[in-house]
């Protein structure tokens, strides 16, 4: 197993309201939570929440993915509120063979269509729609060039994650938090949430199970050049399981490769609506002004 | 048909349809043991008895608290109930509550699995995609914290085979409707027929909502003895809402909405104008992805935001439990007897109706080949569509269906068409023989499942309606379960005599959006009255002796009637050369015209709907003169003969039940914020119609102003003041006086402007403060005003008209509508528009074409 990599991760966010707001309560889903697989073991160190001003109530809980929730909510009128989390998490690429495994991609789905998989159960429900994600034969036939009958699964959707890397116009223009997977297939165009929902409707589509991951990125500074302090971002990407021997395997169709050391998982979700880092509602409020800022460093 | 004679008795000659299984008579033609007694009494009363006791019962059913309607609602169909009752006989209905309390128990173990361990699904009992592949299933349904069972109030749709041998076509386990119904078909039954039931050893319905109070007060996480029990309803857009405020009435628990709650220091709470109020037990009629925005459907407005969050602090109890439809799936019935051998390792004595679901590959070849036989429903929710029947569809559709079934076999199951037994029905004056399906309720507690002994019977001549949702069907009927042996009659909703009791004064417990409407109401009521007063002035004039060239006081009445959103202001612009004719059709067509938004008939609806808003606040009696308010004027309108006279006596009615009405709020209303916010809605809206009446008729005063001076007192119902004072004498500044200035007259606008101000002295005050709101600042200002007026001098008639009197009604005019909406900004409106954050920013500039994203 390769050495692993230590990061301190600070996001914070930042709402300034044009009008006073009388209560807001907001789930956040940034708290960096352990995996444990053959592909990558991630552990949180520590990880610490600042809410300002401060909440009236503050509870944490598990959710049905073993994501990590915090709730708050702040009952008297503010016109600024900040959201800070400090974290440090640790990642270790696991020592999987993954040239040598040369599983069909039909007989993955096969196996668990036929309750064979050992892990079926948990695996299975990835095959479906979701919330955000439907299946259809517009993702079917953009995947079937990469899956063509017989040939290794992973071979295969990697060979999907260079496609969609390809067509795909990374454009933070053209798509918003609500575009659905077919207005982003169609334009070829947007963020990673876009990207990774359009490769999991092509996935599940063939039947394969499909889930969505968001986490954070460590940005490398090009040659010569400082790293930029909180220019990093949340990001998201793909899971696909790959059959017992490999498990679930991260793919990164926004950045063309399978995910490693750089990636942090946070949450995994059957897509974005069950992962979003910050989801809240807040009475009055008027125009918001949302900043945000996230920084990703290697530590020790 | 079987010709009807009225000599035998009705009974003798009713005749089942063959073969289905009937419930009064057995194969041999004799009656069943439940009908022993009932039968007989039925025959005693004859043709004639049973006309009569139907008549009195539809009447009931019309001035029942649970038939109000809006009338703006025109699909909305009243509840129709027939008399003849289904019996059932102890025996019988033991068996069947013993299989509908094993059903429960299943239910609940179901849920509790599919919400927990999922054994049911590792264990491949059910098929995962039951859940997986099921888009109603929110992961925020696991694990959510109960009280008690996830189950309280159930409902199971039943029909009998040709056997005698009940099945169930459908579970209930979200918030079943019909429970109020069936409540209410009892009580009209047994009032229509007392001796009858009483007679015939009928069990009692009372018991089983005592029951169901206690549980819901055990469910309360404090405060078990006296717990606040809120039914939390979808609103008055939805079917259910008229029974939800039945409910609420009948078991003192209060009714609220989405808006009505707030989660504020982690408790849910009632918004009342004094304040926050813990709710400890929410009996949600909501579906379960609205109930909280935050986790949930984030579009919602009917649920509570960090309601989730609410029951994972274990704060309150809803019930049933979030999550709970998942357990009526139509998908999961083909599954039910596995799952009870799993659970309980014995046989189901209830079965349901034979159902395939598509998911399931062996299952769906079985459908396709014989596709014909089957109807098609959705598998994961109970829709309130009639089920699709392949063999009435063309070859175009069936092939499309085909195609629909392969692509999504998960969404789809087919089931059997049921076969249903038959019962007398009296319909039209004779019985029938027509289909049953039967609705039981049951209530689970932590000592067991309790069975209603009777439940919904709905009825038709078709089987096929009865298919299409539980709610079709022609007619209700009551059921009874008839015992041996006499029944316990003791039991009543009443607290126990020797309880302890609180005692409790006023109403700071109102909630805001009730007084919202409360105040609406107040408003429309009056401004109806004040049209409708003035309307029947001038229909009376016009149709008096005189010609109409010799009514000057019409045209300034007329001007009045435009001024009000009454008629087009162009009818008091051409005055005098309105022919007669024209008048005639115009005044009486003007009270049916829905066109005009500040009209009669607009007045009258919107005072309806305002009162269905608030259908759990107001009496009985109260609602009985709205409901045939609404019969009389608007129902009715369209058929109705439009000449003056008839029209005239319309008015007149309206007029009277307006007063009944105003009357009745007056002495049977406690003087609580309600009543407050009533009143205040009609003392705003009567001082702003009396400011527009003496603006459009007395400003620029006409040569001869007596014939229009006693239209105008009689239009205010201020004539015999009027005359006790000064007889025959009729001068323009003893009328403005007694209308605008005489405190002591309740038509006046000083005494309206005073009535506001002491009003809104007693409303709660905003905490921390000492200076007076805005709205009591507006209401200071216009008291001053008139109190400071001078009815000489708003008499006196300058060159260009009363400019005094005009000056004081213009500011009227202007600031009685200011004075409302500083009331509704102070008192109703807790909140603006919740808007969502997502935390994404969307329009950064992307400067790095391959960074993350």
């Amino acid at each position: 197993m390769a050495s692993p990599v230590r990061y301190r991760i600070t996001h914070v966010t930042r709402y300034k309201y044009a009008e006073p707001v009388a209560i807001c309560q907001n789930q956040l889903r940034m708290l960096p939570r352990d995996f444990d697989s053959p592909f990558v073991a991630v552990k949180c160190q520590r990880s610490r929440a600042t809410v300002r001003p401060q909440p009236d109530q503050l509870v944490e809980h598990l959710d049905y993915f073993g994501n990590r929730v915090l709730s708050f909510a702040i009952e008297s009128l503010h016109q600024e509120l900040e959201v800070g989390v400090h974290s440090e998490v640790s990642v270790a690429p696991g020592s999987l063979d993954l040239d040598g495994d040369r599983t069909p991609w039909q007989e993955v789905r096969d196996r668990v269509d036929q309750r064979d998989d050992s892990n079926w159960f948990e695996i299975q429900e990835y095959q479906f729609d979701s919330p955000r994600v439907q299946r259809g034969p517009l993702f079917a036939d953009f995947a079937q060039t990469s899956f063509a009958p017989g040939r290794p699964i992973l071979e295969a959707a990697i060979d999907l994650t260079r496609r969609i890397h390809a067509d795909f116009d990374y454009n933070t223009k053209v798509t918003d938090v609500n575009t659905t997977p077919e207005e982003a297939l169609e334009m070829r165009a947007g963020v990673c949430q876009d990207c990774a929902h359009v490769q999991i409707a092509c996935l599940r589509s063939l039947g394969l199970p499909a889930r969505y991951v968001s986490g954070y990125l460590r940005t490398v500074p090009p040659p010569g050049k400082e790293r930029l302090v909180g220019a990093d971002q949340s990001h998201a990407w793909v899971s696909l399981y790959a059959g017992e021997s490999l498990g679930w395997i991260d793919l990164d169709p926004t950045n063309c490769c399978i995910s490693d050391v750089n990636h942090v998982p946070i949450c995994i979700g059957r897509d974005y609506s069950e992962v979003s880092p910050m989801r809240g509602v807040v009475l009055g409020g008027g125009d918001t002004n949302l900043k945000v800022s996230v920084d990703v460093e290697p530590v020790g | 048909m079987t010709p009807v004679s009225s000599a035998s008795p009705p009974l003798a000659q009713y005749r089942p349809v063959q073969p289905r299984y009937d419930e009064y008579l057995d194969p041999g033609g004799h009656r069943r043991p439940a009908w022993q007694v009932v039968g007989p009494v039925l025959d005693r009363l004859g043709f004639e008895g049973l006309r009569t006791c139907a008549a009195e019962a539809r009447y009931m059913v019309h001035e029942s608290d649970a038939n109000f309607r809006m009338i703006s609602d025109q699909q909305s169909r009243p509840w129709k109930l027939a008399i003849v009752p289904m019996a059932m006989d102890s025996s019988d209905w033991s068996r069947l509550e013993a299989g509908l309390q094993q059903r429960v128990r299943l239910l609940e173990a179901i849920l509790a699995d599919l919400l927990g361990p999922q054994q049911l699904l590792k264990q491949r009992v059910l098929p995962a995609e039951l859940l997986s592949a099921n888009p109603e299933f929110s992961r925020s349904y696991h694990e959510l914290p109960v009280a008690g069972h996830r189950l309280s109030l159930t409902a199971m749709d039943l029909a009998r085979n040709d056997e005698g041998q009940w099945y169930v076509t459908g579970d209930r386990t979200r918030a079943p409707s019909g429970l109020g119904y069936a409540l209410e078909n009892r009580i009209i039954t047994s009032r229509v027929m007392p001796q009858l039931i009483r007679r015939s050893n009928v069990t009692r319905l009372a018991s089983f909502f005592v029951s169901l109070q206690q549980h819901f007060n055990s469910l309360a996480p404090r405060m078990r003895d006296n717990p606040r029990v809120a039914i939390m309803t979808p609103g008055k857009a939805s079917y259910r809402y008229m029974e939800d405020a039945y409910l609420a009435r009948y078991l003192g628990y209060t009714m609220v909405q989405g808006r009505d709650l707030a989660v504020r220091g982690n408790r849910l709470n009632l918004k009342t104008l004094g304040g926050l109020l813990p709710i400890e037990v929410l009996w949600r009629h909501v579906s379960d992805a609205l109930c909280d925005p935050l986790e949930l459907d984030p579009h919602s407005s009917q649920g509570v935001t960090g309601l989730l969050q609410s029951i994972r602090d274990g704060v309150v109890a809803v019930t049933n439990s979030i999550g709970s439809s998942l357990a009526q799936m139509p998908a999961l019935l083909p599954y039910m007897e596995e799952a009870n051998r799993f659970f309980f390792g014995d046989e189901l004595s209830l079965p349901s109706i034979p159902t395939h679901w598509c998911g399931s590959p062996e299952a769906r070849c079985q459908v396709l080949e014989q596709l014909d036989d089957w109807l098609i429903r959705p598998a994961f929710v109970v829709s309130g569509k009639p089920p699709i029947e392949p063999r009435r569809l063309s070859q175009q559709q069936r092939s499309d269906l085909i195609s629909q079934i392969n692509a999504r076999p998960h969404q789809f199951v087919a089931q059997q068409r049921p076969t249903r037994s038959t019962t007398p029905v009296w319909h039209e004056d004779r019985l029938h023989s027509w289909h049953v399906a039967f609705r039981s309720f049951q209530l689970q507690t932590s000592t067991g499942v309790e069975v209603l002994p009777g439940g919904l019977v709905r009825v038709s001549p078709d089987t096929e309606s009865l298919d299409h949702s539980p709610s079709s069907g022609r007619l209700g009927q009551d059921c009874w379960i008839v015992s041996d042996q006499p029944v316990d009659h003791e039991v009543t909703l009443l607290p126990a005599p020797g309880s302890e009791l609180r005692l409790v004064r006023g109403g700071s417990e109102l909630p805001s959006r009730v007084a919202e409407n409360l105040f609406w109401l107040g408003r429309y009521a009056e401004r109806s009255e004040a049209i409708a007063r003035v309307l029947r002035t001038s229909m009376v004039r016009i149709t008096g002796e005189n010609d109409v060239e010799d009514l000057p006081d019409l045209p300034r009445l007329l001007a009045a009637l435009a001024a009000m959103g009454q008629i087009e202001p162009d009818y008091a612009i051409q005055g005098l050369n309105v022919s007669m004719p024209t008048l005639e059709s115009v005044l009486p067509e003007s009270v049916f015209d829905r066109d005009q938004p500040q009209g009669l008939q607009a007045g009258v609806v919107n005072m309806v709907d305002k009162a269905a808003e608030v259908r759990d606040r107001i009496s009985l009696d109260a609602y009985r003169i709205i409901n045939r308010i609404g019969d009389n004027l608007v129902e009715s309108g369209e058929e109705a003969a439009r000449d003056m006279g008839t029209t005239i006596e319309r008015v007149n009615r309206l007029i009277t039940d307006l007063i009944a009405l105003s009357g009745l709020a007056n002495e049977g209303m406690t003087r609580t914020h309600g009543w407050r916010f009533l009143q205040l809605g009609r003392r705003v809206e009567r001082a702003y119609q009396t400011s527009e009446l003496l603006a459009a008729t007395l400003v620029n005063p006409i040569a001869d102003e007596r014939p229009l001076l006693e239209s105008l007192l009689r239009a205010t119902d201020s004539l015999m003041t009027y005359r006790s004072r000064y007889l025959l004498q009729l001068r323009a500044v003893a009328a403005i006086d007694l209308l605008v200035n005489d405190d002591t007259n309740p038509r006046s606008i000083a005494f309206q402007i005073e009535s506001i101000k002491e009003l809104l002295d007693r409303l709660p005050a905003t905490e921390g403060t000492l200076s007076l709101g805005p709205d009591q600042r507006i209401a200071e200002t216009l008291l001053h005003r008139i109190r400071m007026s001078d009815p000489n001098i708003l008499a006196r008639i300058e060159p260009r008209g009363r400019s005094e009197l005009e000056m004081l009604l213009q500011q009227l005019i202007e600031d009685l509508p200011k004075l409302s909406n500083a009331i509704t900004a102070r008192y109703l409106i807790h909140t603006s528009a919740p808007q969502e954050l997502t935390g994404r920013v969307d329009t950064i500039v992307a400067d790095k074409p391959n960074g993350p994203g």
